[in-house]
């Protein structure tokens, strides 16, 4: 209570410590005036008497000054002192305040940048209360750590684990036909299904309306209602309150608004934000899978699972619980659930399994965090050098009684200040790199983002980030140039007598500056060289003159008949259309996102003890796909309008399938089965060239195509290679799709070069242009950096090359002395950044490229030129200390 | 540290003897406190009177005095210390704690080798 107090009183005392400065004088001054008065009147002189009130006062300034640290918070106080000190000095010299607080700026910028984009794809909490206790369960089977549920297994799970206050189930986000009314042609939308106690479990309160009750989640069918998502409701519905009750059409069939999701509430996935959730009983009207029963077949696996996990039940007992369940499984059903496992994950280990590009994201931090580090490096030096300029002026308060910690108080309060303007500018170009990230646009009718932002979390890691460079830049100067030697420092103006300790510090600056660019500019140059390459390796398919459209008819509820009928008439009908050269429908094209997969036994292959099948990306097609989309059949042939759903069951393979089954002999009329190995049987009839399929980045895959007509599939994509301008044939498709159907809607209607560009190039590209940059602006600080280290040498030793000179030396000793050592720093530096080089690339290739081995090129390229350059940097004020006329030098100071 | 540790305690007895003084003679400047003190304690304060201010600024900042300004003998202007209500609750319990361990203290350098066994 007292201290409280008294630590307000000294609050109030700070702000008004100017005026507490004079009462104290004032009261000094009548105690010794009075103390005067009485000495006179004990008969001393008038002089005598003062000098006497003065000794036995004391030393005013101590009193004054013991007054002062009792009176405020003198720590405050000398920080604001401080503070004010080192405005003064950074305004005198605006240059280099300029040139810190870009440099800084650049390096906590793009490190700031880039770790939105981890952020965003692995610390950021789920959008609900305590997400810490949210886990996800997930299926595990040999290939896979990450595996969904079937509806069947999540009710088991549901009811019959213990540890969880709660399991939720959802199914992916998928196209969703909406119209707001009947008669409409339907728009495609995002729809998640998800089981009813999935707000409830989570813990997200509707803004408006309700979630789901149990009751409408257990009868297929019966109940069709829908919560929106709160993006959708305020730009469909304008953010009107009325909509509850109000009945939409998903799919063409009629459901009833009863709530909004809040705005805190996007959904739990990273990228996609759902426009309307759905209960998993209206699973007829969404379900992807038309060959599978959702409700009953334990093997169509849609569901994501998550639970939240009761605070008295540890991970581990979760784990345990789960485990045994799914050996139940095992048990139970054997055909289905083989070698398959369950995991139970935390948000944490969840993140880094779905989605892998925060791999590049933590790569580009990584790069990042070395442009800061160079650019430290280079502030180090900066300061160091200045420091060095403003000797006399140190050793001149160190003489007066300034304590070495307060002078480095006083230094590092410099530092915090040229940090903290890093930190701004850190700042503004980290929004400008996550606003770089947002020009990246999904090709999709869904409502997908990028979900990089600079929030609270991103801040904080910045300003973190500007304090500790201030720490890294601020503190080693501070500690050496208040080491100084006081009578040297006195008596002459260049007193920089060279100790190993000192001159170590500033080579290991020098070092380090070479060695991280060198390993900056080594990534950059690894990435561009491998993406480059990757670019034109197995992409030579056909791409331009290409119409793609999307076709989803269950949309408006056809059956399969009405489905098959359908694609039937449109591929008759486009293929005679003026300016179609060919025609093909797929349900997936190159580069469109994940494949199905397809689970077969290969006959006459000796299957691993423990294996029952083996999993292929696969695709369904037309026959007329190989031809349009320009992929060649290398043996056997193509589908033909004879593989009917009555003949013998046909696929074509690609090259990498081919190889891997049968490496010795011809794939083609060898046969698969589907599922498993009482499956029909399916002869292998052509074998396609392997191209890319799901990224620039990928290693040949396996690969199956099955014929539309033995492998019915809902929603199809229709390619159209045009004789001219493929965006021509958007009129004539859509006056054709009308005489089928007016109410069909079309989607993903573009130019498949377009799309091609925007997934396979842009993406990757912008990548590598940012790597690119950390490395090219990693270099000018280097060579910046160099440059300034080796100009400042020179000045310091104008004096000694004069006498050199004078003595005899010629231009050319003068070089090599003030060259060479530069040269051995740069020598080291790059020995220790291409070792760092050569760690990061084998992290790149592990974590990103899947490719072993050493990028000869990269080493070739980067090391000379990144010397040459560094050498260059060196050699300029070498050059010109070598010129300087001895007279000149002599005088010099 | 040992320096600071005696100044503290020095700091401590000051302040219980300003508040005496204030206790007792009612209102008064800094230099009549001090001539006070001087008097009573035979020279405590007969160099160093300055070291008076911080303590009299620690009082104040705990509520035990408050201060005016006031016109001294010689008609210029002072600043006058009194008792707060607090000061004088203080100076209780501090007077008590004294005569306590004074008593202690006192016991305990009386104790003769007997006594103890």
């Amino acid at each position: 209570m007292k201290s409280l107090r008294r630590f307000l009183s000294r609050l109030a005392s700070f702000a008004t410590r100017r005026a507490q400065d004079e009462r104290l004088r004032e009261e000094i001054d009548e105690h010794i005036a009075l103390q005067t008065d009485e000495n006179i009147r004990a008969g001393l002189s008038p002089v005598e008497a003062r000098r006497q009130a003065l000794l036995k006062f004391g030393g005013v300034e101590a009193i004054k000054q013991e007054y002062r640290s009792a009176r405020g918070l003198l720590f405050v106080e000398t920080f604001v002192q401080d503070v004010r000190f080192a405005l003064r000095s950074l305004r005198r010299a605006p240059g280099l305040t300029a040139f810190v607080a870009i440099t800084l700026g650049l390096g906590i910028g793009m490190t700031s940048g880039t770790f939105s984009m981890v952020d965003a794809l692995i610390f950021r909490p789920y959008p609900v209360p305590h997400p810490s206790s949210v886990v996800t369960l997930a299926g595990t089977t040999r290939d896979s750590g990450f595996d969904d549920f079937s509806y069947r297994e999540y009710l088991d799970i549901r009811d019959k684990t213990k540890s969880y206050d709660g399991v939720v189930a959802n199914a992916d986000m998928e196209a969703v036909g909406f119209s707001a009314e009947p008669g409409t042609t339907p728009r495609i939308q995002g729809g998640m299904m998800v089981s009813d106690n999935y707000f409830h479990v989570l813990g997200v309160e509707p803004r408006l309306g309700r979630g789901f009750r149990e009751d409408e989640d257990q009868v297929p069918g019966r109940n069709p209602v829908v919560v929106l998502g709160p993006d959708f409701w305020r730009h469909e519905f304008t953010s009107d309150p009325s909509v509850l009750g109000k009945t939409i059409l998903l799919n063409g069939t009629e459901f009833t608004v009863i709530g909004v999701a809040p705005d805190s509430f996007p959904g739990m996935e990273i990228f996609g934000h759902p426009d309307f959730y759905m209960p998993l009983a209206m699973a007829q009207v969404f379900s992807t899978n038309v060959q599978k029963n959702f409700f009953e077949d334990r093997d169509d696996r849609e569901l994501n699972v998550r639970a939240r996990l009761k605070p008295s039940t540890t991970l581990a007992q979760a784990r345990n619980e789960l485990a045994v369940l799914a050996k139940n499984f095992e048990g139970e059903y054997p055909e289905v659930n083989r070698s398959r496992g369950a995991a139970v994950y935390t948000q944490f280990e969840t993140r880094i399994r779905e989605d892998e590009s925060w791999k590049f994201g933590v790569t580009f931090v990584i790069l990042a965090l070395a442009v800061l580090l160079v650019a430290c490096t280079n502030v180090a030096g900066l300061l160091l050098s200045r420091a060095r300029a403003r000797l006399r002026e140190i050793a001149v308060r160190l003489a007066l009684g300034a304590g070495r910690f307060r002078l480095i108080r006083l230094l590092l309060t410099e530092s915090l200040i040229l940090a903290t303007l890093g930190g701004l500018a850190g700042i503004a170009i980290g929004y400008g790199v996550v606003e770089w990230f947002h020009t990246f646009q999904f090709m999709t009718e869904l409502p997908w983002a990028v979900p990089f932002r600079m929030d609270t979390r991103v801040l904080l890691a910045s300003i973190a980030l500007s304090v500790l460079s201030a720490l890294v830049f601020g503190l080693v100067p501070a500690l050496q140039s208040t080491r100084v030697d006081l009578a040297n420092a006195l008596k002459s103006a260049d007193v920089d007598v060279p100790r190993r300790k000192h001159l170590w510090g500033r080579n290991m600056l020098v070092v380090a500056q070479v060695s991280m660019s060198l390993m900056l500019l080594t990534a950059s140059f690894l990435m561009a060289h491998s993406f480059q390459r990757s670019l034109l390796e197995r992409t030579s398919f056909g791409k331009d003159h290409l119409l793609m459209v999307g076709f989803d008819p269950r949309l408006l509820q056809y059956n399969a008949a009405q489905t098959q009928q359908f694609y039937k008439l449109l591929a008759e009908r486009v293929q005679v259309a003026p300016g179609v050269l060919s025609e093909a429908l797929t349900q997936n094209i190159p580069f469109g996102g994940d494949f199905d997969e397809a689970v077969f036994v290969p006959d006459g292959f000796q299957m691993p003890r423990d294996r029952e099948n083996f999993n292929s990306t696969m695709d369904t097609v037309d026959e007329g796909y190989f031809e349009t989309m320009g992929v060649p059949i290398l043996r056997g042939r193509d589908f033909s309008a004879s593989d009917t759903a009555g003949a013998q069951r046909v696929a074509i393979v690609n090259e990498q399938f081919a190889k891997h089954y049968w490496p010795a002999g011809d794939a083609v009329g060898k046969h698969i089965r589907l599922d498993n190995r009482n499956g029909a049987p399916v002869e292998i009839v052509g074998v396609a060239q392997t191209i890319k399929y799901e990224g620039t980045i990928e290693k040949p895959m396996d690969f199956v195509y099955l014929p539309l007509s033995q492998h019915p599939v809902a929603r199809m994509l229709l390619m159209l290679r045009s004789s001219g301008d493929p965006l021509q044939l958007v009129q004539p498709v859509k006056d054709i799709v009308r005489t089928l159907d007016p109410n069909l809607p079309m989607s993903q209607t573009r130019s498949y070069e377009d799309f091609y560009l925007n997934q396979a190039v842009k993406g990757p590209r912008m990548g590598i242009d940012l790597v690119g940059t950390l490395g090219a602006v990693g270099l000018l600080l280097a060579v910046a950096g160099l440059y300034g280290l080796v100009a400042y040498n020179v000045s310091r030793r104008t004096r000694e090359i004069g006498i050199r000179m004078a003595l005899g030396a010629t231009s050319s000793d003068v070089l090599r002395l003030v060259i060479g050592k530069g040269l051995m720093l740069v020598g080291v530096g790059t020995v220790i950044g291409m070792a760092l080089g050569f760690a990061l690339e084998q992290l790149m290739n592990s974590m990103l490229f899947n490719a072993g081995g050493v990028d000869i090129l990269a080493y070739v390229v980067v090391v000379p030129s990144m010397f040459l350059v560094t050498t260059l940097a060196a050699y300029v004020p070498a050059r010109r200390a070598s010129r300087i006329a001895p007279t000149q030098a002599l005088r010099y100071e | 540290m040992a320096n600071k540790q005696k100044t503290d305690v020095l700091q401590d007895t000051l302040a219980l003897m300003v508040l005496k003084t204030l206790d007792v003679l009612g209102s008064l400047h800094g230099y009549g406190i001090a001539r006070r003190i001087e008097q009573i304690s035979g020279g405590l304060l007969a160099v160093n009177q300055g070291t008076l201010y911080p303590v009299l600024l620690k009082l104040e900042q705990e509520g035990a005095i408050g201060s005016e300004w006031g016109a001294s003998e010689n008609n210029r202007r002072a600043r006058f210390y009194r008792l707060t209500k607090e000061g004088r609750k203080q100076l209780q319990v501090e007077a008590q704690d004294w005569e306590q361990t004074a008593a202690i203290i006192a016991r305990f350098f009386a104790a003769k080798a007997e006594d103890l066994s």
